[in-house]
């Protein structure tokens, strides 16, 4: 009885660059793509006015996404509600694909969630000196005093970092817990049906893993999933909102060029 | 093939660049084709509820001033109507009046001309009664005394006599 964690199985490398290798991720990452884009395409083919049942669901469900962003980040932020949407739902359909068997789960992968909370990051820098000026910026790092500035700037380095791992753990934790589970279970089987003989219990089906790990399932795969998706997302416009505060907040730029 | 995996807890850049790939690819897809449209698709509802019930609520403030309006001529229309009535009335008051009036003097004058002619016809009579009689005086005295008296004594007597009936 093996027990096995690995990383993304390597389909193939493409010699180039110093190899590109084709992982599970990368064609998760491709099939979640193509699947949003389906659904996105089928769900908004024909908007009316007055909307079917479809519509009125789908537009229940941006209209929550605006108000969340503009409860979080502001009515003047409501640009970055597109954005938010988009990775929430890379997110959220990142993490149910690995329910699938046939595909990983992207956020399983620490490559994937850095990507994206270092998207979240340079957004925020790109923000802030556009909002604030350079100046500005670096002079934040020294405040409330001088000696707290290797600390500011851990604490920026360490943003994406602890986002991307609180992701990653979340999922690919589940995941490891879902085939220690499998695992047990199938160690429980053979125990209870220790008496039978030895041939007997070989093909014997492990039939405590039936049923038991969908229950497992709801809480690491789905609430989990939903609840890291959510995470990422308040977290980003967190971020990025306080970057870019409205308009009258805002501090005249100093001329730092 | 011999199985090969990726590092548990590991970055791969190329992954990375994957990932970056596929969602800015998402981002402008979804954004042109799903946030945009569905939101913009809200919005224009929203203006058009906004707009109908602004159209209402306008509508419903020119028909109180209409109503106010119409209430107003109504009124002025009864007030009118009772002042023609009023004329009306009071016209056919003094044409009543009028016509009373002339009845009264055409009555009057009716009158009047039939008392003057019972007078004439009176005085004709009395004058008519007064010759005859004078006649027959005249004749009877005649026969009485049976002798001619004097035509001026005759008269004398006469005009005596019906001086004396007249009374």
């Amino acid at each position: 009885m093996d027990i096995s964690v690995n990383g993304p199985k390597i389909y193939f490398e493409i010699p180039i660059f110093g190899g590109i290798r084709i992982t599970q991720t990368t064609v998760s990452l491709f099939a979640v793509t193509v699947i949003l884009m389906i659904l996105g395409y089928c769900l908004t083919r024909n908007l009316k006015k007055r909307p079917g049942k479809v519509q009125v669901v789908v537009e229940k469900l941006v209209t929550m996404l605006y108000n969340l962003v503009e409860d979080t980040m502001g009515k003047h932020n409501l640009v970055f509600a597109p954005y938010i949407g988009t990775l929430f739902l890379c997110s959220i359909v990142g993490t149910l694909i690995g329910m699938t068997q046939i595909f990983r789960s992207t956020t399983a992968d620490l490559s994937v969630t850095l990507a994206w909370a270092l998207v979240t990051s340079v957004m925020v820098w790109y923000h802030n000196i556009k909002n604030f000026g350079v100046k500005t910026w670096l002079k934040g790092f020294t405040e409330p005093i001088v000696v707290m500035t290797p600390m500011n700037i851990v604490s920026e380095i360490a943003q994406p970092i602890s986002m991307a791992f609180r992701h990653f753990g979340n999922v690919a934790g589940g995941s490891v817990l879902t085939s220690l589970i499998y695992g047990a279970l199938a160690a429980l089987t053979s125990f209870v049906f220790s008496w039978l003989p030895e041939a007997a219990a070989a093909v014997f089906p492990p039939i405590f893993q039936v049923g038991i790990p969908a229950f497992l399932s709801i809480y690491f795969d789905l609430f989990s999933g939903f609840v890291q998706a959510l995470v990422f997302s308040l977290l980003t416009m967190v971020y990025v909102g306080s970057a870019c505060p409205p308009p009258a907040e805002r501090p005249k730029k100093e001329k730092s060029k | 093939m011999i199985e090969a995996f990726e590092a548990f807890v590991g970055v791969n850049f190329w992954t990375m660049i994957f990932a970056w790939c596929n969602l800015l690819v998402l981002y402008l897809f979804l954004r042109k084709i799903l946030f945009k449209p569905v939101k913009n698709m809200i919005d224009s509802r929203q203006k058009e509820i906004d707009d109908m019930y602004a159209e209402a609520e306008k509508n419903r403030g020119d028909a109180a001033v209409m109503k106010a309006d119409y209430e107003e001529k109504l009124n002025r229309a009864n007030e009118e109507s009772e002042e023609i009535l009023k004329k009306a009335v009071r016209r056919a008051q003094l044409r009543e009046e009028e016509i009373l009036h002339d009845a009264n003097d055409k009555a009057a004058r009716v009158i009047k001309r039939a008392e003057e002619q019972i007078e004439l016809e009176k005085k004709r009579m009395v004058n008519e009664i007064k010759n005859e009689v004078s006649e027959m005086a005249i004749d009877i005295a005649g026969a009485v005394i049976e002798r001619d008296v004097s035509r001026e004594e005759h008269e004398a007597l006469i005009d005596e006599f019906i001086r004396t009936m007249g009374n």
